[in-house]
């Protein structure tokens, strides 16, 4: 199959995540303000009213800008799993004997999740503006430069649990879950780690979302006062580890999701 | 293979798969040419190995051994290529419940390759408008294009779901049960419109069944159990070759009757009536010989279902006797 014919495979995959998206959309909007009210408004606002007088930024700002960086690559990560869930209704099937290289099916998924986590990701805007986070276009400008290496790494992060849990839908959504909460809380999407030690700084390096969301924070921040105070890492690093990562993760999830599909 | 036999679209040569964790094969040894344009079904009781045959052959699942070429392509070396070119009816609907009718199939023909993928039926290319409308309407599924599927009856989604898998021309068909939980009105319609397909387009049926009247409409049957080949051939021929052809004699004077049909391997049939084996005669011949006036006269025509049970019972019994 041309070259030609894999891209088209690869936007039908993505365009019809799109539609089911727009076809659950109550449902779906419903969803996508839980996660920005109850983390960043209700949890970081408390936070930021009564425990973070003495910080010299803004914590609501800071905790908008890790958990969008954070849930854009959960949502997307989200997203991709639905290959395996729609193995119970059998449509993975129907992708699966399609004349498509499994590069590409992924890839379709990993497009059509990105775009939908993109659309998901617009309520935390709606709610760190409702709750008074500042949002200056240098911010959302930053966010927005950021915004594919959270999805590739979001993309990939799907793609190898898809793997691993191939053949198990309700394993898949539990190791969802199980990935999302400790990326959250150690990456420093909410809670500032920059001094963290012993066993949680360890656990601090091994979160690829540490990286993610300190590069959206120093593309964020850049320029101003708090530029260097909030970054962890020089942003070559956190590039490095975020591409290395991401490309580890979908090389290896491709290949034991397809393995896994046909070795019974 | 005769000079004028089109050539084999499917070539099965010591196929074995071995599942994981399971202690016998699931398809042992199993060997099958399958030529273009043939109906073939693939019969046999639950865990016969029929969905695992198909898996395999639809490149879905891996093989232990043996080889498999599919539409001239080698399953090892050219899978890609093999699935460009068959069709595929799941035992499950793998129909996208949450879309339309129409955008399950635009999604399956950018799938495939057949049209560039379009966000909308109107800006899809013309041929695929007009290819789409005259399958609907055979199908009488014209007015139903834009309904979500999840609202269809299994008959219609049966249905579309073999549009759709004859939308990208392909050379081989494969069924995997597909009338299972079908009303018989559907599932008649839907061999009429298969047949149909299958003398129009040269399209290679390989159907998997427990169903024995569906695998009766088939040019050719091959009956599995335990995953292997019992036997294979034209439902006629097994018929014939497997089931007992024989006379169920009655006649006032019965005494006289058997002295009739001395020689010959007279039991107790149904309904206490004489029963006798015509094997390589025809009943005819057997009449000829028959002196008294007769009561009862039934020829028993065996069905293929006599064949089945008679020759899977046999494997049963074999397996069972060590």
């Amino acid at each position: 199959m041309s070259a030609r014919k894999e891209a088209n495979a690869i936007v039908a995959i993505a365009a019809r995540d799109l539609l089911v998206l727009r076809r659950d959309w109550k449902a779906n909007l419903a969803f996508s303000f839980f996660f920005p009210i109850a983390f960043l408004g209700l949890f970081g606002g408390l936070i930021g009213q009564n425990l973070a007088g003495g910080l010299p930024f803004n914590f609501l700002q800071f905790a908008f800008v890790g958990l969008v960086a954070c849930m854009m690559a959960q949502y997307t990560m989200m997203n991709v799993t639905t290959l395996v869930q729609e193995r119970e209704t059998g449509f993975t099937q129907e992708i699966f004997v399609a004349p498509v290289s499994r590069f590409s099916i992924i890839s379709g998924k990993i497009l059509g999740g990105s775009a939908a986590g993109l659309l998901e990701i617009t309520p935390f805007f709606v709610v760190a503006w409702a709750f008074g986070a500042p949002l200056s276009s240098a911010l959302v400008s930053g966010i927005l430069w950021v915004t594919p290496f959270a999805l590739l790494l979001g993309g990939a992060m799907g793609v190898l649990l898809s793997g691993i849990f191939a053949t198990s839908p309700k394993a898949v959504d539990q190791a969802v879950i199980m990935v999302m909460f400790p990326q959250m809380f150690l990456s420093g999407a909410v809670i500032p780690i920059s001094h963290s030690s012993g066993v949680l700084e360890v656990l601090v390096r091994l979160m690829p979302a540490t990286y993610l969301v300190d590069l959206m924070r120093t593309a964020a921040y850049r320029g101003t006062s708090v530029y260097g105070p909030l970054q962890l890492y020089a942003p070559w690093v956190d590039f490095v580890v975020l591409l290395a990562v991401s490309a580890a993760f979908f090389v290896a999830g491709t290949l034991l999701f397809a393995s896994r599909e046909r070795n019974r | 293979m005769r000079q004028n036999d089109p050539p084999p679209v499917i070539e099965v040569r010591g196929l074995v798969k071995r599942y994981r964790d399971s202690d016998r094969p699931a398809v042992d040894s199993l060997d099958m040419t399958v030529r273009g344009g043939e109906f073939v079904a693939l019969l046999g009781p639950n865990g016969a190995g029929k969905t695992t045959t198909l898996s395999i052959l639809t490149t879905s699942l891996n093989k232990t051994a043996g080889e498999v070429r599919v539409a001239g392509y080698d399953l090892d070396t050219h899978a890609k290529e093999i699935r460009a070119r068959i069709g595929i009816i799941f035992q499950s609907p793998s129909l996208d419940l949450r879309l339309t009718a129409e955008e399950n199939l635009r999604f399956h023909a950018s799938l495939y390759g057949i049209y560039g993928y379009r966000p909308t039926f109107r800006l899809m290319p013309r041929a695929y408008r007009d290819q789409v409308l005259t399958l609907a309407r055979l199908l009488g599924i014209e007015g139903d294009l834009c309904h979500r599927v999840e609202k269809f009856s299994g008959g219609m989604r049966r249905k579309l779901e073999i549009v759709r898998s004859l939308m990208h021309h392909p050379k081989v068909l494969f069924l995997d049960e597909p009338t299972q939980g079908l009303d018989p009105v559907s599932r008649q319609s839907l061999w009429s419109y298969l047949r149909q397909v299958q003398k129009e387009e040269g399209t290679t049926v390989f159907l998997t069944t427990h169903y024995i009247e569906e695998a009766e409409g088939a040019d050719r049957v091959f009956i599995v159990a335990k995953g292997r080949l019992l036997t294979e051939g034209t439902p006629e021929t097994l018929k014939v070759q497997i089931a007992d052809r024989y006379l169920l004699l009655d006649a006032v004077d019965r005494d006289q009757l058997v002295r009739d049909l001395d020689g010959l391997t007279v039991t107790t049939g149904e309904d206490g009536l004489l029963k006798v084996a015509f094997d390589g005669a025809t009943p005819q011949g057997l009449l000829a010989r028959i002196t008294v006036p007769l009561t009862v006269l039934r020829i028993h025509v065996p069905s293929l279902e006599e064949a089945y049970i008679e020759l899977v019972g046999r494997e049963e019994a074999e397996t069972a006797a060590g």
